[in-house]
This record gives C-alpha cells, structure tokens and sequence, in this order.
C-alpha cells in the first residue's frame, strides 16, 4: 500500500448511486485488487479530519487508473464527490483483503446490493476477460440505484431486482439467488449489512440442511466484502472491529473480503462487539 | 470441485493482532496450499493472498520519498525493481536514493549528555548501510531536514530522544503497521496501543465518530494483553530503529504492575506510559481523577521498574494540577498531557448515542487549546518533564506545547488523515531552529511561561 496523489480524471453522476470519480493514480491501480479499497482524504485540512474508505469500481492497470463510487454523505462524501477533473486526490491504498477466484471456478455468481455493486464489477470484468461465465446480480432500491447494464461487459449476464419493481425482478438480490445457486460453482457478493446477513442465513439453512441441496457447496465456500465505520484503515485504531468466528478482526484489515461463514451476523447487523465492562 | 480453504489456512484469523512479519511467514508457509487464484494475476500483476491474507507486500516507501522532497528514505532498490510498480520504480531510481542510516538504537534510553558529540553515532554508517554498494551513508544522512540540528530533549527523567516527536497511545499500533508507510526511525519513540493484564475485546460498534476538527472514540482498550503483545511484538520492537514506550491500562494497582512485570526485559522498549485516564473502560480513569489514586499507582509501578515512567493526565479530572503534583510527589518521572476529552454525539435519525458506549474520547485539532492550556498550568506545577499531546497536526501545534511547557509531544489523531503528519512535524521542528538560529530545540520549551516562579521549571531554561 502507498501514499498517492492522484489526480481526478473525470467525474460523473450516475443516477442515485453517486458520483463517479476516475482518477489517474498509477500505483495504486497496478497494486490494486477487486474487493481491496483506498483511503481517500476529504481536502488537505483536518475538518472534516477523517478519510473515507471506497472500494475499487474500477482497476485500469493498463492505463494506470482507478473508478470509485462516492456517495455524497457527510462532509466528507460531499468533499470527495464535488472534485472535478483535474483535481488532487489525496489516497492511501489499495488496503485490505481482496476476492479470489478459485482456478477451477468456470461459473462465477456475483451477488450487489447498492454500491455493493463496486467490487462486483470488478470482479466480472476481471471474470469475463479470463473468459469466465460470469452472473451479476445487482439490487437497488429502485432503477436509479442500479448500475447502468450496458455499462458491464457484453460477456456479463445480468439480473436486476429493484425494491420498488421499478426495473427487473420485484423484490431483493436475495430472492433470485436460488436460482442461480445450482448453476454456479463460486459466489462473491458485497452489500449493506441486512443483504449480507440475508445471503448468510441462506448459508446456515444449507449447512444445517441434512438432504443434497443445489448450491450448498457454493454457499457454504461464499466470500462476501463487509463494510464499518473507519478509522485509520491501516490497522491500528481498531474502530472497524466486527466479529468473526476466530474472533475480532478489523475490516481494514483482515477484511473488507471474509469468508461468509467466518462472520458472525445478528438479525441484519454485523454482531455486537466485546462487551461494555 | 469446489476449492475448500484449507482449515489451518482460516485459523490464521484467530489472533486478533499479529505482526507483519509473522503473517508474511504463515503466508509463505502455506502458499503452497492455496489453490486460488486472483484473476488479476491474468493480466499481468502478482498473485494475491486468500480472502484472509494480508493483502499486500509492504510497498517500498519510494512515493513516499517523492513526496517528501529531496529527502530520500528508505528506498529499497531490490523490492522496488521486483515488485509491480516497475514505471515508478524507474522513477525512484533516478533520485540517487538509497538506504537511510537507522540511528544507533544504542544511545536510546540512556541518560546521556545532550552534547553535539552524541549525535556523532547517528552518523557512523550502520552494518546496513554499508552493504548497499549504492549509498553513501553521509549524502543521505544529510539529506534528510532534521539532520545536523540538535532536536534532542529529555522527554522524561532519564530518557533523552533523539528528537521530541513521539506517537500517541491506540493512534500508532504496535508502531510495525505505519513502518510500512513511514520510517518510524526517524520519530523520537513511538507510544503502544494501551496494554492490559488480559486480552479484551473492546467495546461495541459504534466506537468511531467524526466531530468538528476531531474524532469521538471507544474502543474500549481492545488488545492481545502484556505478555501475548511482548511476545509478537518485542522482535518488532527491536528492529523498528526507534525506542518504544509500553502504554499500561488497568483496573487496580496490581494490574498496572503486572503489566510492567510482564512487559520488561521486551526488546525496545524504554519507559511505560501509565494510561490513568481512559474515559471508555469503566474505571480506567478513575486513577486519574483522584491525586492519591494516581499517586497510589505510580509509586507501586515505579517500586516495579527502573525504566522511566510516565503518568498520563486526563483532562477530565476536577484538578489536573492537583493529579499532577501528585504523581511528581510519588516518583513519575514526566507526565503526559493530555489524554482525551469526554464527549457525545447523538444520531438524530435513531435518537440515540453514535457510539456503542454512547460517550467517547475526543481527539483531534478540536481539543488543542484545551491541551496547551493544561499543559501550561501542569509545568508551572511540577519540574518533571511534559509530553504535551492533543490535536498536533503540524510543527507550529507542535511548538505551541513546547513553548507552554512541554518537552516532547505526542502526534496522535492526525496520523490518521495524514500518515506523514508526525514525521512533518520532526522536519518542521529542525526547521524552525535551523530558521530561528537556536542552538538546540530545547531553548524554546517554556518560552511562553509569562512568570517562572521558584516552584521550579528549572528544566524549562
């Protein structure tokens, strides 16, 4: 991971999901892996004083260029989300853990939940050029929250599912995963906390499950890119702490990507962390 | 047929802290057993790490070196030629970079003359450097801003640092996780993250919260405890190039004593910070809101140690003065001031506390005149050495707490935004007495003390 000063390529609203920012920043793009994240700084003073974290939407090693996606929220969102081309961008990164593909994987599920989408564009671009068969499921909460279809590689099937049923499927990524469960033979996905911990009860029932079920192997071997609030994402202040089944573990770090089964969910949340003593 | 992570591969987890270098050695024991493959690897770059893994070698800090001008710092020629950023190692190259000259970690934590003469040892060439055909020792000690000034203080009675720039306690880990940002050897010592007798998990989420010009914290002091963070850590410790100071947490005296014990004889470290004010573990600051509590527990650690050791003020406390005559009276020798201030803040939306524990510490640019203040009174009370801590951002916050009083400082909170932040200000100090003509940063700590009365501040000359 590397201190860099990128510089802001372009910018570009799209619809609700935010702002989309390419900014040219060539070690962090040659460094950088699907599901890993940059640090971004909200100006060079110290108010606001924290920087926000945004995932990869986008790796361009060739041409030495990353796409994020900033929701203007906070300050400091707004701050990251007004740059316009030609801009500084202090960033530290790519930090954290990243997705992995297995080598046998020859049909890859990405499941998307909001901006969730980000590391799953990645990965099915990164999927589809290897020549993988690659299924995006992406959910919003209606058609504005959605990433733009054409905008995925032609190679890339798609399904939608708005909340409002404004676009594609009626409901959430969660109802048309079975589907797709006995197609595929890896599973990636990356959303708020609920969608997570939905795709992680889906988990628990085919673990628990005694009879042959179509996906279980799939579920069961799911990785999943978490998110919490952040400190210093580099692994010191221990504010992004969630808990996992071998114990604490810090999302800048041992995340943002864990395996589904290693975390621990309560109801919609991300489980409650140590004790108050 | 579905690729199953191999189970020792996940245990890694299992640890809630570990050093770099101890990852790097799991991982490269069990490399072979991971079957993934990052996709990435087809087009080109390096095979990455399993889901659990550390992510990314430790870059070399070559951009860093770009960004801090001419001083050139640790650049490593051969990971920078083998890693993946072959453009910009070019790039690096070009600058006549070479290794930096680690200063004699043998002069650290001894009383020792503030002399120009002792600064001769920072400028032997080290066995390191010597290896490297490339450099020349001398060129690159030069280069760096704070060479050749005299930044040298007595940070606490019997620990003179190299220069008075340390890092704050939960804001710098164990000091190995920014080494692989920073050269932590150029700083004046570095501050652990709170150690306690037991391993603790910390508080509930939410323990982070922004405020204006300043951050809310709880983590509720979550660490391995004393002897797993001596154990992971003392190697670390010994080849970071700079002294460590342990920071003590606990619930009684017996606690604080314990961790000594367990803590000493760790390769590194010089001196404990004793942290009697954490506002967010019931009862860790209640050492320091009382004198005689505070009092109590210093003479009990200093009965333990002969290292140094250092009594950490809360401002939150009915008299900070009072505490801290108290701990001067019971033997501490230098105080830390200030630790972090209460605070709230309360999600509109949910109509409740943003963090976990609803209250936290405030930290951060937001609590500095809070900080200086305190310092000022403190030195006027006591003739131990200040560490002056709260919202240092840059040099000038930094001389603000030397002029008040303090003899060395502590750069916390700012890390955060700006990783760079503490070695600026080391580079920003040698600026200011290069600039000012000073023959030492030292004849400015207590400059602005408007009366020096005979209760001693003697050091503050």
């Amino acid at each position: 991971m590397i201190l860099e000063t990128g510089r802001v390529v372009s910018t570009e609203t799209v619809a609700d999901l935010g702002t989309v920012l390419v900014v040219s920043s060539p070690g962090i793009a040659t460094r950088a892996h699907a599901g890993q994240f940059v640090h971004v700084r909200p100006g060079d003073r110290f108010d606001p004083l924290l920087r926000r974290p945004y995932s990869f939407n986008g790796i361009d090693r060739k041409r030495g260029e990353i796409e994020l996606i900033v929701k203007p929220l906070g300050e400091g969102g707004e701050w990251i989300a007004e740059r316009r081309g030609g801009d500084p961008l202090d960033l530290l990164g790519p930090l954290g853990t990243s997705f992995v593909v297995h080598r046998a994987t020859t049909h890859l599920l990405l499941v998307a939940g909001g901006t969730g989408i980000a590391p799953m564009k990645v990965l099915a671009e990164q999927a589809a050029a290897a020549g993988r068969n690659v299924t995006l499921i992406m959910g919003g909460r209606s058609i504005h929250h959605l990433w733009p279809a054409h905008r995925l590689p032609p190679a890339v099937e798609y399904v939608t599912t708005t909340e409002d049923g404004s676009f594609g499927i009626r409901g959430r990524v969660t109802d048309a995963m079975p589907e797709y469960l006995s197609w595929a033979d890896q599973l990636c996905a990356c959303g708020p906390w609920p969608m997570l911990a939905a795709v992680g009860r889906m988990r628990d029932e085919a673990a628990r499950s005694t009879s042959v079920i179509a996906g279980r192997d799939v579920l069961l071997d799911a990785q999943i890119a978490v998110e919490q609030h952040m400190g210093c994402a580099m692994g010191v202040c221990r504010a992004c702490v969630i808990v996992t089944a071998h114990g604490n573990a810090r999302v800048c770090r041992e995340g943002p990507v864990l395996s589904l089964g290693d975390v621990r969910f309560e109801g919609g949340e991300p489980a409650t962390v140590g004790v108050i003593t | 047929m579905p690729w199953r992570r191999p189970r020792k591969h996940v245990e890694r987890a299992r640890d809630v802290d570990r050093s770099v270098e101890e990852m790097l050695q799991q991982k490269a024991e069990h490399a072979e057993e991971d079957e993934a493959v990052d996709l990435a690897a087809l087009d080109g770059a390096s095979v990455v790490e399993a889901a659990m893994g550390e992510p990314d070698q430790p870059q070399p800090p070559s951009e860093l070196a770009t960004k801090l001008g001419e001083a050139v710092a640790g650049v490593d020629l051969e990971s920078e030629a083998a890693g993946p950023a072959g453009a910009r190692g070019a790039r690096s190259l070009g600058r006549g970079s070479s290794r930096p000259v680690p200063a004699d970690a043998g002069t650290f934590g001894q009383a020792h003359s503030s002399t120009p003469s002792s600064r001769a040892s920072l400028l032997a060439p080290s066995p390191a450097a010597s290896q490297d055909e490339a450099s020349d020792p001398l060129e690159v000690v030069v280069s760096l801003p704070e060479a050749g000034i005299d930044l040298q203080v007595e940070a606490a009675r019997g620990l003179w640092l190299k220069n008075p720039v340390m890092t704050a306690s939960g804001t710098f880990g164990q000091g190995t996780e920014y080494a692989e940002l920073i050269d932590v050897s150029r700083l004046g010592a570095i501050v652990n993250k709170g150690t306690t007798v037991h391993a603790r998990p910390g508080n509930p989420q939410y323990r982070i919260a922004e405020t204006p010009s300043g951050i809310l914290n709880s983590i509720g002091l979550e660490n391995p405890g004393a002897e797993a963070v001596a154990k992971r850590y003392g190697r670390a410790w010994a080849e970071l190039g700079v002294p460590v100071i342990v920071n003590v947490a606990g619930y009684s005296v017996e606690d604080y004593v314990t961790v000594v014990r367990e803590m000493e004889g760790t390769p590194g470290v010089v001196a404990y910070e004793l942290n009697v004010s954490c506002p967010n573990v019931k009862g860790g600051m209640l050492f320091g809101m009382d004198p005689g509590l505070a009092a109590e527990v210093t003479r009990a650690v200093k009965a333990e140690t002969g290292k140094p050791v250092i009594v950490k003020l809360t401002p939150n406390a009915p008299d900070v003065v009072a505490v801290a005559r108290a701990c001067e009276e019971a033997g501490a020798d230098a105080l830390t001031s200030i630790n972090t201030v209460l605070g709230m803040r309360i999600d509109t939306k949910k109509r409740r506390p943003v963090l976990g524990t609803g209250s936290g510490g405030l930290s951060g640019p937001a609590i500095r005149p809070i900080a200086v203040h305190i310092t000022y009174q403190v030195a006027q009370a006591v003739s131990i050495p200040i560490i002056g801590a709260g919202g240092i951002t840059n040099a000038a916050d930094a001389l603000e707490f030397l002029m008040a009083g303090a003899s060395a400082v502590q750069v916390g909170t700012a890390t955060f935004a700006d990783p760079l932040a503490p070695i600026k200000v080391v580079e920003g100090l040698a600026a200011y007495v290069r600039e000012n003509g000073l023959s030492s940063i030292r004849d400015i700590i207590g400059a602005a003390q408007a009366k020096r009365d005979s209760a001693g501040t003697e050091y503050a000359q």
